[in-house]
């Protein structure tokens, strides 16, 4: 067969796949409580968050802890444009993802020039700072934020159509809708590029890469879809504020990302569940070992760093890797 | 003239913080090669400890002694059993690079959360040294306060001994040995890793007293000293993130530039100054105001 109709063949294979994941995630929709549906619209919008740090980070090298900051752009600007301009919501979330994707490119032609510690700690300045920002300008209303507001699911679903379902179900196809976008992307000829320029610059740089424009490129894409996740975020609480897009989140973020396994595509979606679960397992063990506010306050952080620091000791590089290694070792024995 | 001999002064104080911080800083990165993130949880976690010690004898220099001897056995604490462990399991393949900044990071979150655990994240504040009004010159008083005065002081100190170290003791040359050029320094007889440890103790107690300085005119949670991190690693990168002394220099521009921000058109727009040097200074001059046309490691 032809190589490009083996191609459309395998991306028609992709689509089929991924309906196929959303009916069923529907289905699952359909099925379960509405904290469940909830945690499921949570899930989706940490996998988009995920995606956009493997591609960055388990892709073209470069490292962002201001994830968070990024996630802030695209909520802010989704509010700004669904109250200001009374804009239709689908209006909203593609004008969140286009202005993360101009604040990206901006970011990305600094950090081009930057290497590990100078743009870890540029991105940190930024994720502290951001919030900061937001509380000094009136028209992004300071402490208590802005109202996001989608409204309420179309009246052909019926009565039994609840918010929080509604929530679940543009989450999870922006969700897969991102996922299928950056795999495709990740396949691609740039992907190829920026692993070889995160595996080795020079050698990219010889054989005419252009690196520092493509990793401008990867800043760009990655902030778009992180400005994706701020906008779905401030959906499923109503509200954009800057208590929203904390530095927690964006180490929880880091977190899921190394959990995940940096460069795997289809681990965000384990990053996720277990973003997602690690507050409600520390709920259930604060209230079982009857401790206070503090309990609760503070056992998912202490949760969420011990993971990381154990991942980044034992499987820096995801748990897929040890699995893998194993099988190398098999594969040779034989 | 007055308000800018005021903005001068109170930046010098504002400053003289960073420099204890930005200096933490540069100390781990010049011997281990990584921006230690979690200094601002070991400094945070050393200030609680100078707060307990500080608010039961109520005396404020016993709780600074106390948060500098917590914080340097806290920065050996954490090089002998976290960072050793981690450069011993060479990392390889797609986090590589990200491996030990992350490592920082995730020691940060678990400080913060050890610390909200036991102390919660209700604001505590510790009884100053000294006064906080101004000093009254004739009929006007300044915002310049003996807070301010004691603050530059007891920072001056601390540089001066570091100074001492660094130049005039054979640790001091062991451990700029074991910066400059780790495998000759081994070669010459110097045991690098315990010299490592010492640098990492060294930086834990300046970092304690950076944590203890601030808390003295504003309160302390488990957040309040993240702003501090940022603008100690911003004068660090000033200075290069290699040398003290630009480290110093660049900590005491950041402080009076944003006082002068402050003083002269709002808050809203210090982080942004900040943040706007940062990035200027990456841009134009990466390797630091320090440097000789040596090329950037790492």
């Amino acid at each position: 067969m032809e190589l490009w109709l083996e191609a459309r063949c395998a991306v028609r294979k992709k689509i089929a796949f991924f309906i196929l994941l959303g009916w069923l995630l529907l289905f699952i929709g359909d099925r379960i409580d509405e904290l469940r549906v909830y945690q499921g619209a949570q899930i989706a919008m940490y996998t988009i968050a995920l995606a956009s740090i493997v591609l960055l980070t388990g892709y073209s090298g470069q490292i962002s802890l201001g994830n968070g900051a990024m996630m802030a752009v695209g909520g802010y600007a989704a509010a700004l444009t669904l109250n200001k301009l009374e804009s239709p919501v689908w209006f909203a979330f593609l004008m969140a993802v286009f202005f993360s994707a101009l604040f990206g490119a901006l970011l990305g032609t600094a950090a081009a020039r930057l290497s590990g510690p100078y743009l870890a700690g540029t991105t940190l300045a930024l994720a502290v700072g951001l919030p900061e920002i937001a509380n000094q300008f009136a028209f992004l209303g300071g402490v208590p934020g802005i109202l996001f507001d989608v409204g309420f699911p179309p009246a052909r679903f019926g009565e039994e159509f609840t918010q929080y379902k509604w929530f679940f179900w543009i989450a999870t196809f922006l969700a897969l809708l991102s996922l299928f976008i950056t795999s495709n992307i990740l396949q691609s000829r740039f992907g190829r590029t920026w692993s070889a320029i995160r595996s080795n610059p020079l050698a990219a740089e010889l054989s005419g890469i252009h690196s520092s424009r493509m990793k401008i490129l990867a800043f760009t894409i990655s902030s778009a879809l992180a400005g994706l996740a701020g906008a779905v975020l401030a959906m499923t609480i109503s509200l954009v504020a800057p208590g929203a897009y904390t530095l927690t989140l964006s180490f929880a973020l880091v977190t899921g990302a190394v959990l995940a396994g940096v460069s795997s595509l289809p681990g965000v979606l384990l990053g996720a569940l277990i973003l997602v679960a690690i507050p409600e397992i520390a709920d259930v063990l604060a209230n079982s070992w009857g401790g206070g506010e503090n309990f609760s306050n503070y056992l998912p952080g202490l949760i969420v760093s011990l993971l990381l620091i154990l991942s980044v000791i034992f499987t820096p590089n995801g748990p897929g890797e040890n699995l893998r290694r194993h099988h190398h070792k098999k594969a040779s024995e034989h | 003239m007055q308000k800018l001999l005021e903005t001068l002064l109170i930046g010098v104080s504002t400053g003289s913080i960073y420099a204890l911080m930005s200096l933490a800083l540069v100390l781990v990165w010049r011997s281990t090669r990584v921006v230690n993130f979690a200094q601002a949880g070991q400094a945070m976690l050393s200030t609680y400890i100078g707060f307990e010690i500080a608010s039961r004898t109520e005396i404020f220099w016993l709780g600074l002694a106390g948060a500098i001897t917590a914080g340097a056995l806290l920065g050996a604490g954490v090089d002998f059993f976290f960072m050793r462990v981690l450069f011993k399991r060479a990392v390889s393949g797609p986090a590589a690079v990200v491996a030990p900044v992350i490592a920082t990071l995730g020691l940060l979150g678990l400080i913060r959360s050890i610390v909200g655990l036991i102390w919660g994240g209700e604001f505590k504040s510790i009884e100053a040294p000294a006064s906080k009004d101004g000093f009254t010159i004739g009929q006007t008083t300044i915002p310049f306060s003996a807070l301010n005065l004691l603050i530059i002081a007891t920072v001056s100190l601390i540089l001066i001994t570091l100074a001492i170290i660094f130049q005039r003791t054979n640790l001091g040359l062991s451990l700029r040995a074991s910066a400059y050029a780790p495998e000759i320094a081994q070669l010459a007889g110097i045991k690098t890793a315990r010299t490592r440890t010492i640098g990492w103790a060294i930086a834990g107690g300046v970092g304690g007293v950076a944590g203890m300085l601030v808390t003295s005119y504003n309160f302390l949670s488990p957040y309040s000293l993240d702003l501090l991190l940022v603008f100690g690693f911003i004068a660090a990168v000033i200075g290069g993130l290699e040398s003290m002394v630009g480290s110093v220099i660049g900590a005491l521009t950041l402080g009076i530039g944003l006082t002068f921000i402050l003083n002269y058109i709002g808050t809203s727009l210090v982080f942004i100054g900040g943040f706007a040097v940062l990035i200027v200074v990456l841009l134009l001059k990466p390797d630091g105001i320090m440097a000789r046309g040596k090329v950037r490691r790492a």
